[in-house]
């Protein structure tokens, strides 16, 4: 069984092949031969039958009384291989030829005036034999003709052997072009699997060469190449997030250690030493803060966050995730304008998802000028509910907006770090909506600025109990 | 305060890393805490079983013998020290385990020291009576069944977050408290994040100008890279 399914698919190929040619080669041949034979037999026993009409008009009743065939010998009708026997009617032979073997008796009960024909052995041969009762010279008797079988055996064995010896050659010969042809076919496999071997992490910028792209193998080749493309790509990504997150790491690091090399070497007084001591916790807490989010971006690559989704009603998520920071866009002058209905269902992990909210609306916050309004808005659509959180921002260059998801990714690296951010809230905002099922994009705005859009499937209206619940939550955390 | 006889409060800290046994001890000592080190999970599982503390420190990570296990024994042998643990672990299993297991309370390394000494004040306290209606610092007054809250003989007008930051202050007065404490403890926030941050500065700045604006004395101070403290005698 192992070494079977080791066998490679060509021989696989070629086996299955000639074994179902071999049986129906067997059945053809079967059918073929019985055929014959019925046919054979057939010619055989009209022969036979007019052995007997000749005999029958031969006979005629001797002076003894016995009747027996006369006259015409004509067309050798006793020749070696014939004979010719009249019984009379109560079972005496009356007449037999002399070629005529030594045939079991007729019994003359038994014979009626139908012909009936017959195989028997006699002397080492099988003769047909035809018996029916007739009439001659008034009288009733038996009339038996018979023919050796030799000849006609001889022709059907002649036929076997053709058949038998033909058959396992046409099935060698089968099977040895179906060996060809399934390794011609199967060759670019070979060929595929070679070229893709040779495509490894370092040369993942290649690609296979896809003949036609219209045959199986075509097909094939362009899946695999397919495949290395998002092999590619996600390698390029982790090799940029490797940088990025070390070029992170040290910074806060580098800033530290510098501090503190300064501060020894130059700070004479208390003030100053306690201000180089609180510069560099800053930066501590800054290296804490980067290192729990990124530990929870992995936890969420890995799938080993644990949500517990409920009923959510995003409107009202939505109002309270702004009212939590409004006090940031108050401090900038800007208002946010905030169009949510109430009762607008999705199934979701409560705090996650406010995170990504939170994440969203801060965003826009940051990126908006002093002044500005910012339009949350929240609105079902078809299978979905959508939040568009859109900002006054300088907006999103149509070749970032693919990466502006991406951990550590920033438009614009220096302005982004004086605003605080860890260049991992947006790259959150996404883990947290996907994982609830949910889907993040941004765009263009209405007027100017960028619109992240935040959509989640629409969920079924919970119990009212469940509501109530949810509401007085909300009221006690939103003050 | 304590349940010794000598009236000093005892504190086991059983942690490996000599440089953070360190830390915790000064912090605990500047506190007038009576701090005894175990270097390893034997040594502190023996002396927790033979000697009286008020508190027990306890690292999950330790070499020889693991915390849980640590606790669990002492738990076994009805040993009811209050035990904070800390465990460097970011995965809430560990946690919950060690609140199953009989741990009063848990710190997840890298912590702020306010917030230690916050949650050993907090361990400390428990079982006494902290019903306050009124809470003072200098001329600073909150009436908490009212909730209102006055200045020097002026009513300060305060939002409800706002006054329930003024509380938190007054509650820690003359003790550090950090951004993590106040996100968890006056914001709610299971997790601190940025946004959260700026929130909180945000808030702590324009509280800052209403209570303290119109008089000589500061008493909120912000401690840079720390958190706030908010104290009499300082101007």
């Amino acid at each position: 069984m192992t070494r079977w399914s080791n066998a490679s698919i060509r021989v696989r190929l070629t086996s299955w092949y000639s074994l179902v040619l071999a049986l129906m080669l067997v059945v053809y041949a079967t059918a073929t031969f019985l055929a014959v034979r019925h046919e054979f037999y057939e010619q055989f026993d009209d022969q036979l039958h007019d052995d007997f009409e000749t005999a029958e008009g031969r006979l005629m009743a001797a002076a003894d009384g016995r009747v027996v065939p006369v006259g015409d010998r004509h067309h050798d009708p006793d020749a070696e291989d014939r004979g010719t026997e009249v019984w009379s009617a109560n079972g005496e032979l009356t007449y037999r030829s002399d070629s005529t073997p030594t045939l079991p008796p007729i019994v003359p009960a038994a014979a009626t005036d139908t012909y009936r024909y017959e195989s028997v052995e006699a002397g080492g041969h099988r003769w047909r034999t035809l018996t029916a009762v007739t009439m001659a010279g008034g009288r009733s008797v038996v009339l038996r003709v018979s023919r050796s079988e030799d000849h006609l055996r001889t022709q059907l064995w002649e036929i076997v052997v053709v058949l038998v010896l033909g058959l396992p050659l046409i099935v060698a010969l089968a099977g040895v072009g179906g060996y060809v042809l399934a390794r011609r076919a199967l060759t670019p496999i070979d060929h595929l699997a070679s070229a893709a071997r040779r495509i490894t992490a370092d040369r993942l910028h290649e690609r296979l060469s896809v003949p036609n792209q219209h045959d199986e193998i075509g097909r094939l080749a362009a899946v695999i190449n397919e495949t290395f493309g998002r092999l590619e790509a996600s390698f390029d990504q982790l090799r940029r997030f490797t940088a990025d997150a070390s070029h992170e790491l040290r910074t806060p690091l580098a800033v530290i250690r510098g501090t503190g090399e300064v501060a020894l070497s130059d700070a004479r007084t208390v003030a100053e030493f306690k201000d180089a001591v609180g510069s560099m916790l800053e930066d501590v807490d800054r290296l804490t803060h980067l290192v729990d989010t990124l530990l929870r971006l992995s936890h969420g690559d890995a799938g080993t966050v644990r949500l517990s989704p409920g009923t959510v009603d995003l409107g009202e998520l939505a109002r309270e995730v702004v009212g939590s920071l409004a006090i940031l866009a108050e401090d900038r002058s800007q208002q946010i304008a905030v169009d949510a209905p109430d009762r607008v269902f999705v199934t979701a992990d409560r705090l996650v998802l406010r995170e990504a909210i939170t994440n969203v609306v801060d965003n826009a916050i940051k990126y908006s000028s002093h002044g500005a309004t910012i339009k949350v808005r929240v609105a079902p659509e078809k299978q979905e509910v959508v939040l568009t959180v859109a900002d006054e921002g300088p907006g999103i260059p149509a070749e970032h907006r693919e990466r502006i998801f991406d951990r550590f990714f920033r438009i614009d690296e220096a302005r982004s770090r004086d605003r605080g951010g860890t260049g991992l809230g947006l790259a959150i905002a996404k883990w947290a909506v996907e994982v609830n099922g949910g889907h993040i994009s941004v765009s263009d705005g209405p007027t100017h600025g960028s619109m992240f859009r935040i959509s989640m499937p629409t969920t079924q209206q919970p119990s009212a109990t469940h509501v109530e619940g949810q509401a007085s939550q909300a009221m006690g955390r939103h003050t | 305060m304590a349940s010794n006889i000598s009236g000093v409060v005892r504190v086991l800290v059983v942690e490996d890393e000599r440089k953070l046994a360190q830390v915790i001890s000064s912090a605990l000592q500047a506190e007038h805490y009576d701090v005894v080190v175990s270097p390893t999970g034997e040594d502190g599982f023996f002396r927790a079983n033979a000697e009286v503390f008020d508190l027990v420190l306890l690292d999950l990570m330790l070499p020889g013998r693991n915390g849980l296990e640590i606790l669990q024994t002492l738990r076994q042998r009805r040993i009811e020290t209050p035990v904070l643990i800390l465990t460097a672990r970011d995965g809430i299993d560990d946690r919950v385990l060690g609140l199953d297991l009989g741990a009063d309370d848990y710190l997840v390394k890298p912590f702020a020291l306010p917030e230690l000494l916050a949650r050993v004040r907090a361990l400390l306290r428990r079982g006494r009576p902290s019903d306050v209606f009124r809470l003072k610092a200098a001329d600073l007054e909150l009436d908490l069944v009212a909730r209102r809250a006055v200045r020097g003989g002026r009513l300060l007008d305060l939002t409800a977050r706002e006054f329930e930051l003024l509380e938190y202050l007054l509650r820690h007065q003359g003790h550090l408290v950090s951004r993590e404490m106040l996100a968890r403890d006056v914001w709610k926030e299971p997790r601190r994040a940025t946004p959260l941050d700026n929130v909180i500065d945000v808030q702590m700045t324009r509280l800052r100008k209403k209570v303290d604006v119109d008089s000589a004395e500061r008493l909120i101070h912000t401690l840079r890279g720390v958190g706030f403290i908010l104290k009499e005698g300082e101007s």
